[in-house]
């Protein structure tokens, strides 16, 4: 429902969010010591990596995982999981 | 209703984004993430006060539905709250979710739950338990198993053992409710979203519990959050399972459970537990798992 629907007009004083989603454009990289980085050839495409990434960097396209690191905190649940090691980590450029 | 068989059928679509300041591999965070594909962007998260609350900090928020934070007593009686206006605007087709930790489920906002469960408001109420108060700093809650350390039962000479209290049976509690109640765990995605759709579908209270493991408290390599949601449940420390119309179902079933220590030997919040407080811990889990396996398909509530 938008917010002109609404019976009321909104509540002066309370914070209200509009833009969904807002928080995309933060850079989290910064918290990164490793990076996690795909390799395509050894790919079977099953989606782990992608359902486990707890702060839904890693996005799906029909050619596989493709990885935003300006949202990835560097947590290596996807270089763990992954059953086939096409997520391996690098050490992040200090 | 649409069933999941496997991680490859879950929706692709995401309503959650990074940039949150949650921990890195933070277990409840990537619950919120699961939970969502599920729910949709036509959905109003009630948010009890927890770690979760500093997901959404002023001007910027990760999620693409909506939010509402209220104290940490009330998420029940805010989401029912809710719930009753969005009725009375003829919109039935909002869900309406509580989203709390087990401080505010187990110990703070027990009063709202149980009167909203009694009720049987037609709101989904997901409790990420972190076993522990961990927004304020892994404070010792009723969630928290026996053995475990917390900030407020340290381990020392006078007690060893650090938590010496046995944790409430949250489920049961739920269950005698005679409301839809449910464990899920994040290592078995495809469990827990059945059960939210299952819950989604449901023209009354449902009550889900997620184990969300906690990388900061637990004191555990962000790595290993799945791989330790997994050996919970693998080792009897969280089965998974649900009660409806006091009807016990145990949805994963193992004949051997696995020992107690490969799921402690991985978390700080563990080390030095003597062992004679490890036994114990074992027989406790070994004696919940034996009830459940009793009851499994009867009333057990």
């Amino acid at each position: 429902m938008r917010e002109e629907e609404l019976p009321y007009k909104g509540i002066e004083g309370i914070p209200i969010i509009k833009e969904p989603g807002s928080a995309e454009k933060i850079n989290r990289g910064s918290w990164r010591l490793v990076r996690p980085v795909h390799h395509s050839e050894k790919c079977t495409k099953c989606k782990i990596c992608y359902t486990y990434c707890p702060d839904a960097a890693i996005n799906w396209t029909p050619d596989g995982p493709t990885i935003n690191l300006t949202s990835c905190k560097g947590c290596m649940i996807c270089v763990e999981e992954c059953p086939t090691d096409a997520m391996t980590e690098e050490k992040e450029a200090t | 209703m649409q069933e999941f068989k496997s991680i490859r059928d879950l929706p692709e679509q995401d309503y959650f984004t990074g940039g949150s300041s949650a921990c890195a591999g933070c277990g409840p965070s990537m619950g919120l993430k699961l939970a969502l594909k599920v729910l949709g962007p036509e959905t109003i998260i009630i948010n009890a006060s927890g770690c979760m609350t500093l997901l959404p900090l002023y001007p910027n928020t990760p999620l693409k539905a909506s939010w509402i934070h209220n104290a940490i007593e009330n998420a029940s009686s805010t989401a029912a709250g809710a719930r009753h206006g969005l009725d009375m605007l003829g919109n039935r087709d909002m869900n309406v979710v509580c989203y709390a930790g087990d401080g505010a489920t187990y110990d703070i906002g027990i009063a709202s739950l149980s009167g909203a469960a009694a009720k049987n408001e037609r709101i989904i109420y997901i409790c990420y338990n972190n076993q522990s108060f961990g927004n304020t700093g892994f404070q010792w809650s009723t969630a928290t198993p026996y053995g475990s350390e917390t900030k407020t039962t340290p381990r020392g000479k006078d007690n060893p053992i650090g938590t010496t209290v046995v944790n409430k049976n949250m489920l049961k509690i739920m269950g005698a409710h005679r409301v839809y109640a449910a464990t899920a765990s994040l290592a078995y995605p495809v469990d827990f979203l059945n059960k939210l759709n299952r819950a989604k579908e449901r023209d009354g209270f449902s009550y889900i519990e997620l184990l969300g493991a906690c990388t900061a408290g637990w004191n555990y390599d962000p790595r290993l959050t799945v791989r330790i949601s997994k050996l919970a449940v693998r080792c009897g420390m969280w089965p998974l399972y649900e009660i409806e119309n006091g009807v016990l179902t145990l949805n994963k079933d193992f004949s051997e459970l696995k020992p107690i220590d490969e799921f402690l030997k991985l978390q700080g919040r563990y080390r030095a537990l003597p062992q004679d407080g490890v036994d114990r811990l074992q027989s406790l889990i070994s004696e919940h798992w034996t009830e459940l396996k009793e009851y499994n398909g009867l009333r057990y509530v």
